[in-house]
């Protein structure tokens, strides 16, 4: 399966804002004298489970807008809920288990929310770059 | 007497963490018309399909997140507030 460029672009960029995010955390916790390799397991998981979750989402959006109305609907209604499912579990076993930092596997979850939050000034550098 | 306290606490736990997740149920059916309009907008311009996808993906992406808020709650009120919970039930009864 090809991956769209729009796809992959939005990955790319979620992928790296999501690392610096990580790094900040890391220090934050560093500051706070908490790093420990919890931490640094914690942060691992999470981060992975927020990339695998934003690029299966940006799959199920190529498959569906090549579908018809009704088809792309469904298919995106049963990725999100297979996604949800994949995200409770595995951050669930974060949470569980005592090697991972309960904090640190949960807050990289919503670091592709910050950087889409960041995107308009993102693109509005990149545009006076380029003019 | 206590185990009965537990069992309420534990019960309360569960049921917030179901209710929680009511909020799951939006976001997919934000995405699924999002995602519904986006096609008929491809199919009535076809060469405007890279910029829809990409501004479906920042859409579906920031709907996708009161899911997670409310899967965070979810979580934190399954594995973590019964034994918070119950140690302070522990503290205060001595």
């Amino acid at each position: 399966m090809r991956i769209d460029p729009a796809v992959r672009q939005m990955t790319w960029y979620i992928t790296v804002f999501v690392i610096l995010l990580s790094v900040l955390m890391e220090l934050v916790f560093l500051l706070l004298h908490r790093l420990d390799y919890t931490v640094l397991l914690g942060n691992l998981l999470g981060a992975a489970i927020a990339i695998v979750n934003f690029f299966l989402m940006g799959l199920a959006v190529q498959k569906a807008v090549d579908q018809e109305e009704k088809e792309a609907r469904s298919t995106i209604r049963v990725s999100q809920t297979l996604r949800t499912m994949m995200v409770f579990i595995t951050a669930g076993i974060g949470v569980l288990l005592s090697c991972f930092h309960v904090i640190a596997v949960i807050l990289p979850l919503l670091f592709p929310r910050i950087a889409i939050a960041f995107r308009p000034l993102y693109e509005k550098l990149h545009s006076n770059k380029e003019g | 007497m206590l185990e009965l306290a537990i069992g309420i606490i534990l019960g309360c736990c569960a049921l917030g963490a179901g209710a929680a997740m009511i909020a799951g149920i939006g976001p997919g059916i934000g995405e699924g018309n999002a995602v519904a309009k986006a096609c008929e907008a491809i199919g009535r311009q076809p060469e405007s399909r890279g910029q829809v996808t990409t501004t479906m993906l920042m859409g579906c992406a920031i709907a996708e997140t009161t899911g997670l808020y409310a899967l965070i709650i979810a979580l934190l009120l399954i594995f973590l507030a019964p034994g918070r919970f119950v140690n302070i039930l522990m503290r205060t009864l001595g």
